[in-house]
């Protein structure tokens, strides 16, 4: 064990110098990757200040994803109503109101819609239209929740016993029962006239399936009538004379021209082909996102030097080592929440992996299957956020802030058990490498059960609760890595006469040599 | 080198606790906890008006022809109100805006702040996935601890290690609903999806806690020669100040959100902080004197 320690010191500076070196490319891609602004600032007054003679290249400034809290929007849930829809085709009708919704809500040209599809716990089909930086929620909830439901019905097999004319329309709704043609089958819609009388018209060309199913629903019902029904409401219930094939219906009611226009309009911007139901709504203003960006910047910025006062104060050298690795850190989180370019991606990636490889094969700490299944599992999801952006979130920005504070953790670990070596009169390199290795095991078990639970909160669906997920994972997952590299890398800079000579820099009394 | 006798008075940490456990359900039964929007279903609209800060009665008075129920109008910052109520159709929204637009005071001009609501069903559907979300986070890590731990057994075999963190954890998530059903009681503090997340990250922060504590004293015994409970006594020394180091950053960092955060994450981080303490004192001071207690009622049988 001696021997090898010593080893490690004596015969390694270049090692130490290589490493060091990585950690630097990380720190600037991370710097580049998170600040790119402030990095092309610096470039430019650089660049003034000697006359043009040092000129940086000027780097891609990438923005943060902000969610809907954070830069103002809409947010609507919609609940879908499949009950009249067979099990099998439910995904592919909701895939159908997705689109539709998709459709009506770019004619608005109000904003990107970004629309998803999900199922909730007790099988209910949920539409969430989330509506990034539109001012009137109202137009759009309008435009989705106006989309015509077009169905056709037929008569159902009991004739409807009509006594009055007062429920006579009660009766004849009873009476109808659905087909299983609705607008999704619908291929166009066209204004027409009617050749006799000149009341406009609107005529329905079918898909392929459609003009089947059509021809088979007029089939069966001739001379018995089909409605046309809206929304709910019958426009019209033509008698059928014979079987039409071909795939077109013309629809005769007593349209202006007007009305039958905007028919046609809405039919060919997309019939749903499910009822929906506008369910939840979150609408958050703007300036009240901006406020809440501001107040996080000045949280996280309170936090992180609150943190690194204590540590400074409580672990003198080490603390201050700490904190430059937590400085590093922070950057690289904020670098991995935005969508790297894929050069930086790489470097990014494989700068970190030769630092864990490297520094975890030198502290020979590297054990069993429990270590690999958690950096497994680690690497392959950094890989996948540092090239998608993470959509930050007031809470994800919670998350991440908390994440500082546990983030020291790893390293309070290491150097308490570094000051307990030392007190147990172990030498100084041998004490730092003790520390490390020691304080392993503990860091691996805590932190793979606060990442067992981000994966939990990542799958849990609803955005603030994965957006809150995903940054406490990202923000463990690279406080691990860092704590242990970075800092044991730094570390081995100090250790030296100069230590030896002065343990009041790491709070120890005495240090055997 | 500091060595407190946090063992020998492992019976006065546990009354301790007991007594917290039992404030804790008794609160939760009498009051529970004050379900928010998220799970009750309802509408949320915040609003500004140019005019300044309306009173609760002008609002009430503007509003009286809407007709909405369970209304509850609330002044907030210097110059915005917030107002709840049951209805969450848009029509009732727009309904209510007008009103509010029509008022004396919104004559230069009204904001829509925030406006929120949630269905019945979509409130319902979040309580449901909170439970099993939870009941699956507990599980992974009783899995987890017990696979951790599988190299230890004597003298208490690695199950009950895992038992005792689980112990551990019920401890923190009660106290934690506990003093928010108090706090929902006295100063209307509601709970909503944030709070689960919260919940369930003071889990995670939990057990990890407890896994250090534990891992020292596994890391001791194959080695000590003292009894049971020097040595968990010893190994709780040696992490002590860890574990209040760590406690005191997280709960600094958190502490920047509470006051600068502003008021939408000021519950969320609450109940941060208030689990992330108790999950201190538990890993501490009822996970380790549990231990001993198993070890010695083993020796009894």
């Amino acid at each position: 064990m001696k021997n090898q320690s010593k080893g490690l010191f004596s015969s390694k500076k270049a090692h130490l110098r290589f490493t060091l070196l990585l950690i630097v490319i990380f720190a600037i891609v991370s710097f580049l990757g998170s600040a790119g602004n402030y990095y092309n600032q610096l470039s430019d007054s650089l660049a003034k200040a000697t006359h043009n003679v040092v000129i940086l290249p000027h780097t891609k400034e990438i923005p943060f994803v902000l969610g809907l809290d954070l830069q103002g929007g809409t947010q609507l849930t919609y609940e879908a109503n499949v009950k009249n829809i067979p099990e099998a085709d439910r995904s592919s009708s909701l895939e159908g109101v997705r689109d539709v919704i998709e459709r009506r809500v770019n004619s608005t040209g109000v904003a990107e819609p970004v629309i998803q599809v999900n199922r909730s716990m007790n099988g209910d089909y949920r539409v969430i239209v989330e509506l990034a930086g539109i001012k009137d929620a109202n137009e759009a909830i309008k435009m989705i929740g106006e989309t015509p439901l077009l169905e056709f019905k037929e008569t159902a097999s009991v004739t409807p016993t009509v006594t009055g004319t007062s429920t006579a329309a009660i009766n004849l709704q009873q009476a109808w029962k659905n087909t299983e043609l609705t607008g999704k089958n619908l291929k166009s819609a066209t204004l027409k006239f009617n050749p006799n009388d000149g009341t406009p018209e609107v005529a329905l060309k079918f898909d392929e399936q459609g003009s089947t199913m059509f021809a088979n629903i007029t089939e069966r019902n001739v001379n018995k009538q089909v409605a046309i029904v809206l929304d709910g409401y019958t426009i019209s219930a033509p008698t059928v004379n014979e079987k039409i094939s071909g795939g077109e219906a013309v629809i005769s009611g007593k349209f202006t021209v007007a009305e039958a226009k905007l028919l046609v309009q809405r039919l060919n911007t997309g019939a749903l082909p499910v009822p929906i139901t506008l369910v939840a709504q979150q609408t958050v203003e703007a300036s009240l996102g901006q406020q809440s960006i501001d107040n996080s910047m000045k949280a996280g910025i309170v936090g992180f030097l609150l943190v690194a006062l204590f540590m400074i104060l409580y672990y003198r050298l080490p603390g201050l080592i700490s904190v430059i690795c937590l400085g590093i850190y922070a950057l690289a989180v904020l670098a991995i929440y935005k969508a790297m370019p894929w050069w930086m991606t790489v470097v990014f990636l494989s700068s970190l992996f030769a630092l864990f490889i490297y520094v975890f094969k030198e502290l020979k700490i590297f054990d069993g299957i429990l270590s690999v299944g958690l950096f497994l599992i680690v690497f392959i999801f950094l890989g996948y956020y540092a090239h998608t952006a993470v959509t930050l979130t007031l809470a994800g920005i919670t998350g991440f802030i908390l994440s500082i504070g546990m983030a020291v953790d790893a390293n309070i670990l290491i150097f308490e058990r570094m000051k307990e070596e030392l007190r147990a009169g172990k030498p100084l390199d041998i004490a730092v490498d003790e520390g490390f290795k020691r304080a392993w095991p503990s860091i691996r078990d805590g932190n793979t059960t606060t990442i067992l639970v981000c994966f939990v909160l990542m799958s849990f669906g609803t955005g603030l609760v994965k957006g809150f997920g995903a940054t406490l994972f990202l923000g463990v997952a690279i406080s691990m890595l860092s704590s242990i590299v970075i800092t044991s890398s730094l570390m081995k800079v100090f250790v030296g006469k100069f230590l030896a000579r002065h343990p009041w820099w790491l709070g120890v009394k005495k240090i055997n040599n | 080198m500091i060595n407190y006798q946090i063992i020998k008075y492992r019976k006065l940490w546990l009354i301790i606790s007991g007594a917290m456990v039992i404030l804790s359900i008794v609160a939760l039964l009498t009051w529970g906890l004050r379900a928010g929007l998220d799970f009750t279903g309802g509408s949320l609209l915040e609003v500004k008006m140019a005019g300044g800060q309306p009173t609760v009665a002008q609002v009430q008075d503007s509003l009286k022809g809407v007709g909405v129920n369970s209304l509850v109008i609330q002044p907030t910052g210097s110059d915005s109100i917030i107002l709840r109520f049951q209805e969450t159709s848009q029509e009732k929204h727009l309904a209510v805006v007008d009103a509010l637009k029509k008022m004396e005071i919104a004559k230069g001009g009204m904001t829509e702040i925030r406006f929120e609501s949630i269905g019945t069903s979509v409130g319902a559907d979040l309580r449901s996935k909170s439970f099993s979300v939870m009941s699956l986070v507990l599980l992974i890590i009783i899995l987890y601890i017990s696979l951790a731990f599988n190299k230890v057994s004597k003298p208490v075999v690695s199950w009950k290690y895992g038992l005792i963190a689980v112990l551990a954890l019920f401890h923190d998530i009660i106290i934690t609903a506990g003093i928010f059903a108090i706090l929902g009681h006295y100063f209307a503090v509601e709970v909503n999806t944030p709070f689960v997340v919260a919940l369930l990250t003071v889990l995670g922060y939990s057990v990890h806690d407890t896994i250090i504590v534990f891992d020292r004293t596994r890391e001791n015994l194959p080695k000590s020669h003292d009894s049971f409970a020097e040595t968990v006594n010893h190994s709780l020394n040696q992490t002590f100040i860890r574990s209040i180091n760590t406690t005191l950053t997280v709960l600094l960092s958190l502490l920047a959100v509470l006051v600068f955060g502003g008021t939408s994450v000021r519950d969320f981080v609450l109940a941060l902080m208030v689990g992330v303490f108790c999950g201190a004192y538990s890993s501490l001071f009822v996970a380790s004197p549990l231990l001993v207690y198993i070890e010695q009622w083993q020796r009894r049988k």
